[in-house]
């Protein structure tokens, strides 16, 4: 460490930056993706690749064929009703053992879907973005909330090592050596996002106060979670009664929620143990025209549809809901949400320029002395920033190729999907530790071959190619995602020839100097 | 149709804003102008600090647009993004195409042009 505060800092950035950089990378880039998550599902599920019907199938009728499909002692049912991003009902329900089985229906006519067997965006993408699929023990959302406390240190440490933050505000010069023009990328992007960084990471630190900063519910509520929620969320309990009843209309508790929200709609609706004489409805107000992911609640009895109980956010929690709704970005918002696609690329690529301005600034003095870091490090690298890519990439034409209702030794096709992405991760890694120097060319070029070739399978499997899901309003999800898989792939074979071309000219003179001395 | 007009406004006048930001430093003007950059720039005379009073100006001018266009939660969040695409369009212009930005470079110097001679 150094001795001066400059030094201490840059001490701080460098290590943190180093030994954390690839986990943030990963968390930015599915974090990145997860903005679009629902426009993944649709093309990750072809048959939700549905138009919002004008009128949809009442609520009730679909409570009817549920409950001719799901078991009797589900424990609760969970409806969300179609939206423009999200045209299918949506309908999950919880077991008797705990576990959650999710289907789709068709919105106009209130029949099921066929299973599309993938987690696609909201259930494999999204979930990694905060939990890296690691549910044990929380380790994967313990991991998140360090690389989350890391960044804003990162961030802190960057803008106090910073040279020269405002003389070089607008710099970049891609003409310079790699080092230094790795460098200016990586400060024009951390700098000029630093709003975007800093709130969206404080945001997601804030959004789980409950994991990370649990002091409130064990020492006001006394550990007492439900309590806290109860206060905080407004959420009301009731015991099963153990008598069989039946439900009451979803249609007309829907009515009443309506007439007293002013004409704003439940976007959420939840019955606990549906069968039960005690069942009980809940219903959330629509969250698309605020910021703010608000809770607002209204709880009916299930067999009478009498009001049980209503709850709006008190003043701490409708500030902590802001936050988090600026994070989820659960709002109807077209620009603000391309524009966090595009800050949350620019993180990608303020992490990745990180780590090449660290391996470039060492690369000779390491060769010299004889240590592996920069070896090492560039293997985390690649793996960590193409290598995700590529497996995610992996992940999609594993979708496209895979047929309906495939398994394969005991494993069903959603989970054939995952362990495609992370086993062409691990292969990732191990091609770049193997192939040193060629490593970076050689998968910025299987990123665009695979990019391709997604929207190539895409199109062969489902016919929805890009001048048919163009010319339909209720396909433009699929047409922008093929789009950027086209825009992605061109960048990564540009980056791949450009690699080998200063490849070919840094090998040059090392030939002629060959040749003179013959 | 209003919604899109506004959001022209909020970008470019955040991008003209930055632009005049960044042409009073003496690197981003001898990079558009091709020339020394003026005196009163190296010495922040009262031009320069006009420039940026303009400039910062814009932004907030940028800022209110996305409020009448959003409302204050969006708004705000739509102007703390709309910002760093402005400025990272500014910093592109200036590798890419730094001669897009001379007319407003040659403004600058028509105003700073000395009155007596």
């Amino acid at each position: 460490m150094g001795a001066t505060f400059r030094e201490a800092m840059s001490w701080l950035h460098t290590w943190s930056g180093v030994v954390l950089g690839g986990l943030l990378f990963a968390i930015f880039w599915m974090g990145t993706l997860s903005v679009f998550d629902r426009e993944i599902d649709r093309w990750m599920m072809p048959d939700t690749r549905l138009a919002l019907p004008a009128a949809p199938a009442p609520l009730d009728r679909i409570v009817d064929r549920i409950a001719d499909v799901v078991p009797e002692d589900a424990r609760r049912w969970d409806i969300r009703p179609p939206s423009e991003r999200e045209p299918m009902l949506w309908f999950r329900y919880q077991t008797a053992e705990g576990d959650r089985i999710v289907r789709y229906l068709d919105p106009a006519t209130g029949s099921f879907l066929a299973d599309q067997g993938t987690l696609a965006g909201t259930r494999f993408i999204f979930p990694f973005h905060f939990n890296l699929n690691l549910s044990w023990n929380r380790i994967g959302i313990w991991l998140v909330g360090l690389a989350g406390m890391a960044m804003l240190a990162l961030l802190v440490s960057g803008v106090v090592i910073h040279r020269k933050i405002f003389v070089d505000f607008f710099t970049f010069r891609p003409n310079k050596k790699l080092p230094r023009s790795s460098l200016d990328l990586h400060n024009l992007t951390g700098v000029l996002a630093l709003p975007f960084h800093f709130a969206i990471t404080l945001s997601g630190l804030i959004i789980f106060f409950t994991i990370y900063f649990p002091t409130v519910i064990s020492t006001v509520y006394e550990g007492d979670r439900r309590a806290f929620s109860r206060d905080a969320f407004g959420i009301f309990h009731r015991d099963v009664s153990g008598q069989a009843g039946t439900l009451g209309s979803l249609d007309g508790m829907t009515a009443e929620a309506v007439r007293r929200w002013n004409g704003e709609t439940p976007y959420y609706i939840r019955i606990w143990h549906p069968d039960d004489a005690n069942a009980y409805v809940a219903m959330w107000h629509n969250i698309e025209n605020k910021v703010s992911l608000s809770r607002d609640v209204l709880y009916f009895d299930g067999a009478t549809g009498a009001v049980l109980h209503s709850h709006t956010a008190k003043p701490v929690l409708s500030v902590q809901r802001f936050i988090a709704g600026l994070h989820f970005i659960q709002f109807e918002h077209w620009i603000l949400r391309w524009l966090y696609f595009v800050l949350g690329l620019s993180g990608c690529v303020m992490i990745a320029t990180g780590y090449i301005y660290w391996l470039e600034t060492r690369r000779k003095r390491h060769a010299a002395q004889g240590l592996a870091g920069v070896r090492i490090v560039e293997g985390l690298t690649v793996g960590g920033v193409t290598g995700i890519l590529i497996a995610t990439l992996a992940f999609f034409v594993s979708n496209r190729l895979l047929p309906l209702g495939a398994a394969f030794a005991g494993y069903e096709r959603a989970a054939l999907e995952v362990w495609t992405f992370y086993l062409v991760w691990l292969a990732t890694f191990a091609h770049a530790w193997a192939r040193p120097g060629r490593a970076w060319r050689e998968q910025c070029g299987t990123v665009a071959g695979l990019a391709v070739l997604a929207v190539v399978l895409n199109a062969a499997t489902t016919g929805d190619h890009l001048i048919r899901s163009l010319a339909h309003r209720h396909l433009w999800p699929v047409a922008g995602m093929d789009l950027l898989l086209l825009a992605g792939a061109a960048v990564a074979a540009l980056t791949a020839l450009h690699l080998a071309r200063r490849r070919i000219a840094a090998r040059r003179p090392a030939q002629n100097v060959l040749k003179a001395a013959e | 149709m209003t919604g899109w007009l506004l959001l022209v406004g909020i970008l470019t006048a955040a991008y003209l804003g930055f632009a005049l930001l960044a042409l009073t430093q003496a690197r981003s003007w001898q990079r558009v102008s091709q020339t020394p950059p003026p005196a009163n720039i190296r010495a922040l005379g009262l031009r320069t600090l006009g420039s940026r009073t303009l400039g910062g100006l814009a932004l907030v001018l940028s800022l209110v647009l996305c409020l009448v266009r959003d409302g204050p939660g969006f708004g705000a969040l739509l102007w703390a993004t709309s910002i760093s695409i402005a400025a990272a369009a500014v910093a592109f212009t200036l590798t890419w195409g730094p001669g897009l930005l001379r007319p407003m470079a040659v403004m600058m110097t028509v105003k700073n042009r000395p009155r007596t001679r």
